[in-house]
Protein backbone atom coordinates (compact mmCIF):
# COMPACT_ATOMS: atom_id res chain seq x y z
CA UNK A 1 0.00 0.00 0.00
CA UNK A 2 2.82 2.35 0.88
CA UNK A 3 4.37 1.66 -2.49
CA UNK A 4 1.12 2.41 -4.29
CA UNK A 5 0.78 5.64 -2.35
CA UNK A 6 4.32 6.68 -3.22
CA UNK A 7 3.68 5.89 -6.87
CA UNK A 8 0.53 7.97 -6.98
CA UNK A 9 2.15 10.87 -5.15
CA UNK A 10 5.18 10.82 -7.45
CA UNK A 11 3.04 10.54 -10.55
CA UNK A 12 0.75 13.39 -9.55
CA UNK A 13 3.69 15.57 -8.52
CA UNK A 14 5.25 15.03 -11.90
CA UNK A 15 1.98 15.89 -13.60
CA UNK A 16 1.67 19.08 -11.60
CA UNK A 17 5.21 20.05 -12.55
CA UNK A 18 4.55 19.79 -16.27
CA UNK A 19 4.06 23.26 -17.67
CA UNK A 20 2.31 21.93 -20.77
CA UNK A 21 -0.36 20.04 -18.82
CA UNK A 22 -3.71 21.81 -18.48
CA UNK A 23 -5.77 21.64 -15.29
CA UNK A 24 -8.15 19.34 -17.14
CA UNK A 25 -5.36 16.95 -18.11
CA UNK A 26 -4.10 16.84 -14.54
CA UNK A 27 -7.64 16.08 -13.32
CA UNK A 28 -8.05 13.38 -15.99
CA UNK A 29 -4.75 11.88 -14.93
CA UNK A 30 -5.86 11.75 -11.32
CA UNK A 31 -8.99 9.88 -12.42
CA UNK A 32 -6.95 7.42 -14.49
CA UNK A 33 -4.47 6.84 -11.66
CA UNK A 34 -7.26 6.21 -9.13
CA UNK A 35 -8.41 3.25 -11.23
CA UNK A 36 -4.98 2.10 -12.43
CA UNK A 37 -3.87 2.03 -8.80
CA UNK A 38 -6.27 -0.86 -8.21
CA UNK A 39 -4.25 -3.09 -10.51
CA UNK A 40 -1.15 -2.76 -8.35
CA UNK A 41 -2.97 -4.95 -5.80
CA UNK A 42 -2.72 -7.72 -8.38
CA UNK A 43 0.99 -7.18 -8.91
CA UNK A 44 0.73 -4.80 -11.85
CA UNK A 45 3.33 -2.06 -12.01
CA UNK A 46 2.16 1.37 -13.07
CA UNK A 47 4.39 2.73 -15.80
CA UNK A 48 5.78 6.18 -15.00
CA UNK A 49 4.51 7.96 -18.09
CA UNK A 50 1.25 9.10 -19.64
CA UNK A 51 -0.38 10.52 -22.74
CA UNK A 52 -2.84 13.38 -22.32
CA UNK A 53 -4.87 15.71 -24.49
CA UNK A 54 -8.46 16.40 -25.42
CA UNK A 55 -11.03 14.39 -27.35
CA UNK A 56 -14.65 14.78 -28.45
CA UNK A 57 -17.49 12.50 -29.53
CA UNK A 58 -16.71 11.14 -33.01
CA UNK A 59 -13.12 12.33 -32.76
CA UNK A 60 -11.14 9.54 -31.04
CA UNK A 61 -7.42 9.76 -30.35
CA UNK A 62 -4.98 6.94 -31.15
CA UNK A 63 -1.45 6.24 -29.90
CA UNK A 64 1.06 3.61 -31.00
CA UNK A 65 2.70 1.55 -28.25
CA UNK A 66 5.26 -1.25 -28.28
CA UNK A 67 4.49 -4.22 -26.06
CA UNK A 68 6.15 -7.52 -25.17
CA UNK A 69 4.72 -11.01 -25.45
CA UNK A 70 4.42 -12.71 -22.08
CA UNK A 71 3.56 -9.55 -20.18
CA UNK A 72 0.02 -8.65 -19.10
CA UNK A 73 -1.10 -5.07 -19.65
CA UNK A 74 -3.90 -2.79 -18.44
CA UNK A 75 -4.55 0.48 -20.29
CA UNK A 76 -6.60 3.00 -18.33
CA UNK A 77 -8.09 6.24 -19.63
CA UNK A 78 -9.50 8.92 -17.34
CA UNK A 79 -11.45 11.93 -18.56
CA UNK A 80 -12.95 15.13 -17.18
CA UNK A 81 -16.65 15.52 -16.37
CA UNK A 82 -18.04 16.55 -19.78
CA UNK A 83 -17.35 12.99 -20.94
CA UNK A 84 -20.11 10.78 -19.53
CA UNK A 85 -18.84 7.51 -20.93
CA UNK A 86 -15.39 6.77 -22.39
CA UNK A 87 -13.91 3.75 -24.10
CA UNK A 88 -10.41 2.39 -24.61
CA UNK A 89 -9.70 -0.22 -27.32
CA UNK A 90 -6.47 -2.00 -28.27
CA UNK A 91 -5.60 -3.04 -31.86
CA UNK A 92 -2.77 -5.15 -33.27
CA UNK A 93 -0.31 -3.83 -35.83
CA UNK A 94 -2.67 -4.61 -38.71
CA UNK A 95 -5.42 -2.54 -37.09
CA UNK A 96 -7.48 -5.52 -35.97
CA UNK A 97 -9.15 -5.13 -32.54
CA UNK A 98 -7.70 -7.37 -29.82
CA UNK A 99 -9.93 -9.58 -27.69
CA UNK A 100 -9.58 -8.00 -24.28
CA UNK A 101 -11.02 -7.49 -20.82
CA UNK A 102 -12.84 -4.13 -20.58
CA UNK A 103 -13.94 -2.09 -17.58
CA UNK A 104 -16.10 1.02 -17.83
CA UNK A 105 -17.37 3.49 -15.25
CA UNK A 106 -18.53 6.93 -16.47
CA UNK A 107 -15.39 9.01 -17.07
CA UNK A 108 -12.92 6.16 -16.72
CA UNK A 109 -12.35 2.98 -18.71
CA UNK A 110 -9.71 0.27 -18.68
CA UNK A 111 -8.81 -2.70 -20.81
CA UNK A 112 -6.58 -5.66 -20.01
CA UNK A 113 -4.88 -8.16 -22.31
CA UNK A 114 -1.76 -10.26 -22.88
CA UNK A 115 -0.13 -9.92 -26.30
CA UNK A 116 0.74 -13.16 -28.09
CA UNK A 117 3.52 -11.43 -30.02
CA UNK A 118 5.94 -8.61 -29.25
CA UNK A 119 5.63 -5.55 -31.44
CA UNK A 120 3.43 -2.62 -32.35
CA UNK A 121 -0.08 -2.09 -30.98
CA UNK A 122 -2.49 0.82 -31.19
CA UNK A 123 -4.61 2.16 -28.35
CA UNK A 124 -7.73 4.21 -29.18
CA UNK A 125 -9.50 6.38 -26.61
CA UNK A 126 -12.90 7.89 -27.33
CA UNK A 127 -15.90 9.64 -25.85
CA UNK A 128 -18.95 7.41 -26.28
CA UNK A 129 -21.42 9.69 -24.46
CA UNK A 130 -21.14 13.30 -23.37
CA UNK A 131 -19.16 16.23 -24.69
CA UNK A 132 -15.57 17.17 -25.48
CA UNK A 133 -13.25 16.61 -22.53
CA UNK A 134 -9.63 16.27 -21.46
CA UNK A 135 -8.25 12.75 -21.17
CA UNK A 136 -5.20 10.97 -19.84
CA UNK A 137 -4.04 7.45 -20.73
CA UNK A 138 -1.74 5.41 -18.48
CA UNK A 139 -0.80 1.76 -18.46
CA UNK A 140 0.24 -0.96 -16.04
CA UNK A 141 2.09 -4.21 -16.70
CA UNK A 142 3.30 -7.36 -15.01
CA UNK B 1 -8.75 6.01 0.21
CA UNK B 2 -6.15 3.59 -1.02
CA UNK B 3 -7.75 0.66 0.82
CA UNK B 4 -10.85 1.19 -1.31
CA UNK B 5 -9.00 -0.11 -4.35
CA UNK B 6 -9.22 -3.74 -3.35
CA UNK B 7 -13.01 -4.06 -3.87
CA UNK B 8 -12.59 -2.15 -7.11
CA UNK B 9 -10.03 -4.67 -8.28
CA UNK B 10 -12.52 -7.42 -7.55
CA UNK B 11 -15.20 -5.63 -9.53
CA UNK B 12 -12.82 -5.18 -12.41
CA UNK B 13 -11.99 -8.86 -12.45
CA UNK B 14 -15.71 -9.68 -12.49
CA UNK B 15 -16.49 -7.28 -15.30
CA UNK B 16 -13.50 -8.62 -17.18
CA UNK B 17 -14.96 -12.10 -17.13
CA UNK B 18 -18.24 -10.89 -18.57
CA UNK B 19 -17.28 -9.13 -21.74
CA UNK B 20 -14.96 -8.86 -24.67
CA UNK B 21 -14.45 -5.49 -26.29
CA UNK B 22 -13.17 -6.85 -29.57
CA UNK B 23 -16.59 -8.01 -30.77
CA UNK B 24 -17.91 -4.43 -31.11
CA UNK B 25 -14.86 -2.56 -32.39
CA UNK B 26 -14.22 -1.99 -36.08
CA UNK B 27 -10.66 -2.30 -37.44
CA UNK B 28 -8.48 0.79 -37.74
CA UNK B 29 -7.95 2.23 -41.20
CA UNK B 30 -4.40 2.61 -42.60
CA UNK B 31 -4.86 6.39 -42.25
CA UNK B 32 -5.75 6.07 -38.58
CA UNK B 33 -2.68 3.90 -37.95
CA UNK B 34 -0.40 6.25 -39.86
CA UNK B 35 -1.76 9.24 -37.96
CA UNK B 36 -1.41 7.65 -34.51
CA UNK B 37 0.57 9.59 -31.95
CA UNK B 38 4.04 8.32 -31.09
CA UNK B 39 5.61 9.72 -27.93
CA UNK B 40 8.79 9.02 -26.00
CA UNK B 41 6.70 9.05 -22.82
CA UNK B 42 4.41 6.15 -23.71
CA UNK B 43 5.29 4.61 -27.09
CA UNK B 44 8.76 3.52 -26.00
CA UNK B 45 8.68 0.82 -23.30
CA UNK B 46 10.68 1.26 -20.11
CA UNK B 47 13.56 -1.22 -19.60
CA UNK B 48 11.58 -2.76 -16.73
CA UNK B 49 8.91 -3.97 -19.16
CA UNK B 50 11.45 -5.77 -21.31
CA UNK B 51 13.00 -7.32 -18.21
CA UNK B 52 9.61 -8.44 -16.87
CA UNK B 53 9.01 -10.23 -20.14
CA UNK B 54 12.47 -11.81 -20.14
CA UNK B 55 12.08 -12.99 -16.54
CA UNK B 56 9.13 -15.13 -17.67
CA UNK B 57 11.44 -17.24 -19.86
CA UNK B 58 13.26 -18.62 -16.82
CA UNK B 59 15.55 -17.67 -13.97
CA UNK B 60 18.20 -15.21 -15.06
CA UNK B 61 21.56 -14.57 -13.40
CA UNK B 62 21.38 -10.79 -13.59
CA UNK B 63 24.79 -10.34 -11.93
CA UNK B 64 26.33 -11.94 -15.02
CA UNK B 65 24.90 -9.05 -17.05
CA UNK B 66 26.98 -6.36 -15.31
CA UNK B 67 29.58 -4.67 -17.51
CA UNK B 68 32.92 -3.09 -16.70
CA UNK B 69 32.16 0.42 -15.37
CA UNK B 70 32.24 3.03 -18.10
CA UNK B 71 33.85 6.45 -17.82
CA UNK B 72 31.94 9.55 -16.76
CA UNK B 73 34.33 12.28 -17.91
CA UNK B 74 33.33 12.85 -21.50
CA UNK B 75 33.69 16.22 -23.19
CA UNK B 76 30.93 15.79 -25.78
CA UNK B 77 27.37 16.35 -24.54
CA UNK B 78 25.77 13.94 -27.06
CA UNK B 79 28.19 11.24 -25.95
CA UNK B 80 27.37 11.98 -22.30
CA UNK B 81 23.65 11.61 -23.05
CA UNK B 82 24.11 8.27 -24.84
CA UNK B 83 26.14 6.93 -21.92
CA UNK B 84 23.70 8.32 -19.36
CA UNK B 85 20.96 6.26 -21.01
CA UNK B 86 23.15 3.17 -20.85
CA UNK B 87 23.96 3.81 -17.21
CA UNK B 88 20.29 4.10 -16.30
CA UNK B 89 19.72 0.72 -17.97
CA UNK B 90 22.65 -0.61 -15.90
CA UNK B 91 20.72 0.60 -12.86
CA UNK B 92 17.72 -1.55 -13.80
CA UNK B 93 20.03 -4.56 -14.21
CA UNK B 94 21.62 -3.96 -10.79
CA UNK B 95 18.16 -3.76 -9.23
CA UNK B 96 17.11 -7.02 -10.89
CA UNK B 97 20.31 -8.55 -9.49
CA UNK B 98 19.49 -7.03 -6.06
CA UNK B 99 23.08 -5.83 -5.70
CA UNK B 100 23.22 -2.90 -3.25
CA UNK B 101 26.77 -1.82 -4.03
CA UNK B 102 26.24 -1.94 -7.78
CA UNK B 103 23.05 0.14 -7.48
CA UNK B 104 24.85 2.74 -5.38
CA UNK B 105 27.85 2.91 -7.72
CA UNK B 106 25.64 3.28 -10.77
CA UNK B 107 23.49 5.87 -8.99
CA UNK B 108 26.65 7.88 -8.32
CA UNK B 109 27.74 7.66 -11.97
CA UNK B 110 24.25 8.66 -13.16
CA UNK B 111 24.49 11.69 -10.88
CA UNK B 112 27.91 12.65 -12.27
CA UNK B 113 26.78 12.51 -15.88
CA UNK B 114 23.42 14.16 -15.20
CA UNK B 115 25.15 17.04 -13.40
CA UNK B 116 27.56 17.49 -16.29
CA UNK B 117 24.56 17.74 -18.62
CA UNK B 118 22.97 20.42 -16.44
CA UNK B 119 20.02 18.37 -15.22
CA UNK B 120 17.99 20.22 -12.57
CA UNK B 121 18.74 19.93 -8.85
CA UNK B 122 15.34 18.37 -8.09
CA UNK B 123 16.12 15.41 -10.30
CA UNK B 124 19.58 15.03 -8.86
CA UNK B 125 18.08 14.63 -5.40
CA UNK B 126 16.44 11.41 -6.60
CA UNK B 127 19.87 9.83 -6.75
CA UNK B 128 20.05 10.20 -2.96
CA UNK B 129 16.83 8.28 -2.56
CA UNK B 130 18.12 5.56 -4.89
CA UNK B 131 21.05 5.04 -2.51
CA UNK B 132 18.68 5.00 0.48
CA UNK B 133 16.35 2.43 -1.05
CA UNK B 134 19.36 0.30 -2.02
CA UNK B 135 20.67 0.50 1.56
CA UNK B 136 17.33 -0.88 2.79
CA UNK B 137 17.05 -3.48 -0.01
CA UNK B 138 13.70 -1.99 -1.07
CA UNK B 139 13.88 -3.36 -4.58
CA UNK B 140 10.32 -2.68 -5.72
CA UNK B 141 10.58 0.95 -4.65
CA UNK B 142 13.94 1.16 -6.40
CA UNK B 143 12.43 0.06 -9.69
CA UNK B 144 9.86 2.84 -9.42
CA UNK B 145 12.51 5.35 -8.40
CA UNK B 146 14.73 4.39 -11.33
CA UNK B 147 11.83 4.77 -13.76
CA UNK B 148 10.91 8.15 -12.26
CA UNK B 149 14.55 9.27 -12.41
CA UNK B 150 14.81 8.32 -16.07
CA UNK B 151 11.65 10.26 -16.93
CA UNK B 152 12.57 13.30 -14.87
CA UNK B 153 16.06 13.48 -16.38
CA UNK B 154 14.40 13.57 -19.80
CA UNK B 155 11.80 16.10 -18.63
CA UNK B 156 14.51 18.34 -17.23
CA UNK B 157 16.37 18.16 -20.55
CA UNK B 158 13.20 18.90 -22.51
CA UNK B 159 12.49 21.94 -20.34
CA UNK B 160 16.05 23.14 -20.96
CA UNK B 161 15.37 22.86 -24.73
CA UNK B 162 17.72 19.88 -24.97
CA UNK B 163 15.25 17.62 -26.79
CA UNK B 164 18.06 16.09 -28.84
CA UNK B 165 19.67 14.85 -25.64
CA UNK B 166 16.37 13.19 -24.63
CA UNK B 167 16.51 11.15 -27.84
CA UNK B 168 20.10 10.13 -27.13
CA UNK B 169 19.36 9.09 -23.54
CA UNK B 170 16.52 6.91 -24.85
CA UNK B 171 18.74 5.38 -27.54
CA UNK B 172 21.57 4.64 -25.08
CA UNK B 173 19.24 2.97 -22.59
CA UNK B 174 17.43 0.95 -25.22
CA UNK B 175 20.71 -0.28 -26.75
CA UNK B 176 22.01 -1.45 -23.37
CA UNK B 177 18.75 -3.29 -22.67
CA UNK B 178 18.85 -4.88 -26.11
CA UNK B 179 22.46 -5.98 -25.57
CA UNK B 180 21.61 -7.75 -22.32
CA UNK B 181 18.49 -9.40 -23.63
CA UNK B 182 19.95 -10.55 -26.94
CA UNK B 183 22.91 -11.93 -24.98
CA UNK B 184 20.61 -13.92 -22.72
CA UNK B 185 18.46 -15.20 -25.58
CA UNK B 186 21.50 -16.01 -27.72
CA UNK B 187 22.99 -18.08 -24.92
CA UNK B 188 19.73 -19.88 -24.07
CA UNK B 189 17.99 -19.83 -27.43
CA UNK B 190 14.33 -20.71 -27.92
CA UNK B 191 12.00 -19.49 -30.66
CA UNK B 192 9.75 -17.90 -28.03
CA UNK B 193 12.72 -16.01 -26.61
CA UNK B 194 13.87 -14.96 -30.08
CA UNK B 195 10.46 -13.49 -30.88
CA UNK B 196 10.77 -11.19 -27.85
CA UNK B 197 13.40 -9.26 -29.79
CA UNK B 198 10.86 -8.14 -32.39
CA UNK B 199 10.63 -4.35 -31.94
CA UNK B 200 10.14 -2.75 -35.37
CA UNK B 201 8.20 0.23 -34.01
CA UNK B 202 10.87 1.19 -31.52
CA UNK B 203 13.76 1.00 -33.97
CA UNK B 204 11.82 3.06 -36.53
CA UNK B 205 10.79 5.64 -33.91
CA UNK B 206 14.35 6.06 -32.65
CA UNK B 207 15.89 6.18 -36.12
CA UNK B 208 13.39 8.85 -37.19
CA UNK B 209 14.29 10.91 -34.13
CA UNK B 210 18.02 10.43 -34.74
CA UNK B 211 17.52 11.67 -38.31
CA UNK B 212 15.83 14.82 -36.97
CA UNK B 213 18.72 15.76 -34.66
CA UNK B 214 20.36 19.14 -35.32
CA UNK B 215 23.27 18.93 -37.79
CA UNK B 216 25.74 19.90 -35.06
CA UNK B 217 24.64 16.93 -32.95
CA UNK B 218 24.68 14.59 -35.94
CA UNK B 219 28.30 15.62 -36.56
CA UNK B 220 29.34 14.26 -33.17
CA UNK B 221 31.48 11.14 -33.69
CA UNK B 222 29.44 9.01 -31.24
CA UNK B 223 26.13 10.02 -32.85
CA UNK B 224 27.45 9.35 -36.34
CA UNK B 225 28.50 5.86 -35.29
CA UNK B 226 25.19 5.15 -33.52
CA UNK B 227 23.12 6.24 -36.53
CA UNK B 228 25.11 3.91 -38.76
CA UNK B 229 24.72 0.92 -36.43
CA UNK B 230 21.05 1.60 -35.68
CA UNK B 231 20.18 0.99 -39.33
CA UNK B 232 21.66 -2.53 -39.06
CA UNK B 233 19.94 -3.11 -35.72
CA UNK B 234 16.57 -2.12 -37.20
CA UNK B 235 17.06 -4.71 -39.95
CA UNK B 236 17.66 -7.45 -37.35
CA UNK B 237 14.71 -6.70 -35.06
CA UNK B 238 12.07 -5.89 -37.69
CA UNK B 239 11.45 -9.52 -38.66
CA UNK B 240 7.96 -10.75 -39.65
CA UNK B 241 5.36 -11.55 -37.00
CA UNK B 242 5.29 -15.28 -37.73
CA UNK B 243 9.05 -15.78 -37.91
CA UNK B 244 11.57 -16.10 -35.08
CA UNK B 245 15.17 -14.98 -35.67
CA UNK B 246 17.72 -17.79 -35.82
CA UNK B 247 20.24 -18.20 -33.02
CA UNK B 248 22.92 -16.81 -35.34
CA UNK B 249 20.82 -13.72 -36.03
CA UNK B 250 20.33 -13.20 -32.29
CA UNK B 251 24.09 -13.51 -31.74
CA UNK B 252 24.74 -11.07 -34.58
CA UNK B 253 22.37 -8.61 -32.92
CA UNK B 254 24.13 -9.07 -29.60
CA UNK B 255 27.55 -8.45 -31.14
CA UNK B 256 26.27 -5.37 -32.92
CA UNK B 257 24.81 -3.85 -29.75
CA UNK B 258 27.90 -4.76 -27.68
CA UNK B 259 30.24 -3.16 -30.24
CA UNK B 260 28.03 -0.07 -30.45
CA UNK B 261 28.02 0.39 -26.67
CA UNK B 262 31.79 -0.08 -26.48
CA UNK B 263 32.26 2.60 -29.13
CA UNK B 264 29.86 4.94 -27.35
CA UNK B 265 31.79 4.63 -24.09
CA UNK B 266 35.23 5.25 -25.64
CA UNK B 267 36.58 8.72 -25.02
CA UNK B 268 36.64 10.80 -28.19
CA UNK B 269 40.04 12.03 -29.40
Amino acid sequence: MKRLFLTLVCALSTAAALHAATDGEVAARRTALDTAGAFTNDGFKLRDGHWAGDFAPGKPKIIQVNLYAGNQYYFTVGATAPAKKVLVTVYDETGKPIASEPYQDTSVAAIGFSPDNSGIFFVKVEVVEGAAADFCLVYSYK
Amino acid sequence: MIWNFRPLAGSLAFVCLCASAAAEATPLTPEEMAGAARTDGLSIPMPGEFMASLNKLGKIDWTSKFRIPIGTNYTSRPQMALNLGGLIADGYIAIEAQDQMQVKNIGRDVLTLAKALGVSKDVLERSGSIANFAEKSQWDQLKEEMEATQNEVKQSMAEAKDQDLVTLVTVGGWLRGLEVISGQIGAHYTETGGKLLRQPGIALFLNQHLDKLPEKTKDDASVKMVRKKMADIERLIAFPLDKAPTVDEVKELNKLTTDTLKDISKKQK
